[in-house]
């Protein structure tokens, strides 16, 4: 009975519980979807590093991470890669073949580390595949005449395998796209002018173009001028096992995108074959063993499994790879904390105050309550229910706005173009898709109806403070 | 049988710089099936001696005896008990949940005093049918007028049962009609359940009424007449 009281006098003033609602709504969306955008960009990091970059646990020889030695390969792989099997919560695991060397072009060269994979395997565990540019080529497609590279958009640019020319297909694309005449009028000044890096173009098309049409258009006149001649070469020099230097000319079979600009110039993908050929590593023998898990989640808990059943070899998760990644989630969680803590704030005042003035308004009823009765117990449960209610009905409306508006954007994404190069020049995609996990609205949801008990305890105790003679006299 | 005892009660306010002796040395008995009425003028302590009976307030001085319960050994919370069990109010006004329905209100004691369901719906039927109100059931005090409002709070008093219902001024805010017909249902509740009646008032229409006129002045008894009338 006293819970039906408590519901009805909430709605006894519609327009202030609304209001109340309203602003507990906006203050846990505002909350909950900052949380996901900032979760977003953390979630994408993570999977990217776990499944384009790293996988979640690598085993490698003790010495090999900091010595790059040839031949600090893993003894007895086979019975390793047979134990990995067999741990549980272990879904895929590969060898890799890594040797530290340069790759060079005419135009330039750069230090980079060459890894060997078992092609097939790794298309099935990574999804780095799925981030070849179009028009370079494909993931080691079916022409083998020549020994062939997967690598990152990045290297190609420090090779100037990439260039920017405005070519008539060019000049088409941008019509296509809607750029207006007057641009790509002026446009045609520099049409066939090749040019070896973005920066260069840049500074040629701020010279003929306005600040405005520049702000307009600048990325998509970079886009149509990008250009890449498929089946380019590059060179891979390293030492083989006897110490020598060898090398060959490798065509690229395509070039990947990431959000990695380090990863981008440093990681390059051939056939295991190809690289034990020039090599001369033995067929089983790999510097680097890798596994994926079933869920991410099972990271902290497998790792230590595998430690301990690999003694003599160095077992690492992606969390002791990329410290910085794991701090950051660390730090998030961190800010997670402050948000929920200032929504909940905001929360109390509003409902503190509400109820207090509800309780005020009411001070005859709440005398006549206590002459007829109704003992102090049951008010304080009546108000503390009231803004328990209150607080409860603004939460949940919260979330579900939350809820919507995240699963939405979720899909499809919001741009932060503008930042683009800033974030990716960390590894973070400059496309948000905002995410959070149902634990975290659990555990709003009851933060949120402590709160809603917490402030309610002051307003109901003001209400027992009411003396029922004086407040059934004071007219 | 004797219902209430009031022996040498005073109650003096201090609040202000003056000290209001608002009860002054009042001794009183109710009977069982009392149909009594405290007259005086305005500030003459019949609120103050009704609050006091109610176990509302302390007295400073003397005692009350209610139902064998001596007011001044209740502790407040045991008071608030005292209360729901055993004394019925009707208040001049904002007698009613605002939130909840003429059938609701009816039960709300009952409820508090944890009937069983089928019990206190019998209960709640009869007595909004004695006070003529059966076909509203399911308003809410805003849709009903003030005598209809009055009469809801005589079912609610009424409705447990208590030993003795206190009125203070039922009638104030009522139209002759209306008042008329609160006193109506009131006598024929007093006769029909036996119900002991303790109420003050201004109004002359409800002095005619009643078996026992008491009146006060500066917070002491006058007189205390009893007469035979017989409605
Ligand atoms: N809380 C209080 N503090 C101080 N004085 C009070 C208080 N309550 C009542 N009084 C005083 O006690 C006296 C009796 O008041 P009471 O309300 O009992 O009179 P009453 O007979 O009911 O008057 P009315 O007919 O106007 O309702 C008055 O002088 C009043 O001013
Ligand atoms: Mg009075």
């Amino acid at each position: 009975m006293i819970t039906s009281i408590a519901w009805k006098n909430v709605w006894r003033n519609k327009t202030r519980s609304l209001t109340v609602i309203a602003a507990v709504t906006v203050g846990v969306f505002a909350g909950v979807f900052s949380m996901a955008a900032i979760n977003s960009s953390i979630v994408q990091r993570i999977d990217a590093a776990v499944n384009e970059e790293l996988s979640h646990i690598q085993v490698n020889n003790k010495e090999f991470r900091s010595s790059g030695d040839l031949l600090d390969y893993i003894s007895g792989p086979g019975a390793v890669i047979s134990r990995l099997e067999q741990t549980e919560g272990v879904t895929d695991v590969t060898g890799r073949v890594i040797v530290r060397g340069m790759a060079s072009t005419s135009a330039g060269s750069s230090a980079v580390e060459i890894t060997g994979i078992n092609i097939e395997k790794e298309l099935g565990m990574f999804t780095l595949s799925r981030r070849l540019i179009p028009g370079t080529g494909s993931y080691f497609g079916a022409d083998t005449r020549l020994n062939s590279v997967f690598i990152g958009e990045k290297l190609a640019r420090e090779l100037n395998i990439i260039r920017y020319i405005l070519t008539p297909e060019s000049f088409q694309k941008l019509t296509a796209e809607s750029v207006p005449a007057s641009v790509t009028e002026k446009l045609k000044e520099i049409e066939g002018v090749r040019f070896t890096t973005e920066k260069k173009l840049t500074k040629a098309l701020t010279g003929i173009l306005q600040a405005k049409e520049m702000k307009s258009y600048g990325l998509t006149i970079k886009e149509a001028a990008w250009s890449y001649r498929e089946g380019s070469k590059i060179i891979l020099n390293f030492l083989d096992v006897s110490g020598n230097q060898t090398g060959a000319a490798f065509r690229i079979s395509g070039i990947y995108r990431t959000n990695n600009d380090l990863y981008e110039a440093l990681s390059v993908f051939v056939p295991e074959a190809e690289l034990r050929e020039l090599t001369g590593l033995n067929e089983g023998q790999y510097h680097r063993i890798i596994a994926k898990l079933a869920d991410n989640d099972l990271t902290g808990s497998v790792t230590p499994v595998i430690r301990e059943s690999l003694p003599g070899l160095e077992v690492l998760s992606w969390k002791e790879i990329q410290t910085d990644l794991a701090m950051i989630t660390d730090y998030i969680n961190q800010i997670y904390g402050v948000f929920m803590a200032i929504i909940l704030a905001g929360l109390a005042f509003g409902i503190v105050n509400t109820m207090l003035m509800s309780v005020l308004e009411r001070t005859r009823e709440l005398g006549m309550l206590s002459a007829i009765g109704m003992n102090r117990r049951r008010i304080f449960v009546m108000i503390m229910l009231e803004s328990i209610f209150l607080s409860i009905v603004g939460g949940l409306a919260g979330m579900t706005v939350s809820a919507v508006v995240i699963g939405i954007t979720g899909k499809t994404g919001i741009n932060l173009v503008k930042y683009a190069e800033g974030m990716e020049a960390f590894g973070y995609s400059a496309n948000l898709y905002p995410t959070i996990g149902a634990d975290f609205f659990i555990i709003l949801t009851v933060m949120i109806v402590i709160t809603g008990i917490l402030s309610a305890i002051y307003p109901a105790r003001k209400a027992l403070q009411l003396n029922p003679v004086e407040a059934l006299r004071g007219e | 049988m004797k219902v209430v005892e009031i022996n040498d009660v005073c109650k003096t306010y201090h609040d202000t710089e003056v000290e209001v002796k608002a009860v002054d040395g009042v001794t009183l008995s109710f009977e069982k099936g009392d149909f009594a009425v405290i007259v005086g003028p305005s500030g003459s302590g019949k609120t103050t001696l009704l609050n006091l009976i109610g176990g509302l307030d302390h007295p400073t001085a003397g005692e009350i005896i209610v139902a064998g319960h001596r007011l001044s050994e209740l502790k407040p919370s045991q008071l608030i008990d005292f209360r729901m069990e055993h004394v019925g109010f009707v208040f001049q006004s904002y007698n009613l949940i605002p939130v909840l329905t003429a059938a609701e209100n009816v039960e709300f004691i009952m409820n508090l005093q944890r009937w069983p369901k089928e019990k206190r719906k019998a209960r709640t039927d009869e007595m909004l049918q004695s006070v003529g109100l059966s076909d509203r059931h399911k308003s809410r005090p805003s849709q009903l007028s003030g005598g209809q409002q009055q009469r809801v709070a005589v079912a609610r008093a009424l409705a447990p049962r208590p030993e003795f219902i206190l009125a203070d001024e039922p009638t104030a805010n009522l139209d002759t009609k209306s008042a008329e017909t609160l006193l109506d249902i009131m006598e024929k509740l007093n006769r029909e359940e036996q119900m002991t009646f303790i109420f003050s008032t201004h109004d002359v229409r409800v002095m005619k009424r009643a078996r026992r006129v008491i009146t006060l002045e500066d917070g002491k008894v006058v007189s205390d007449i009893r007469t035979n009338h017989n409605s």
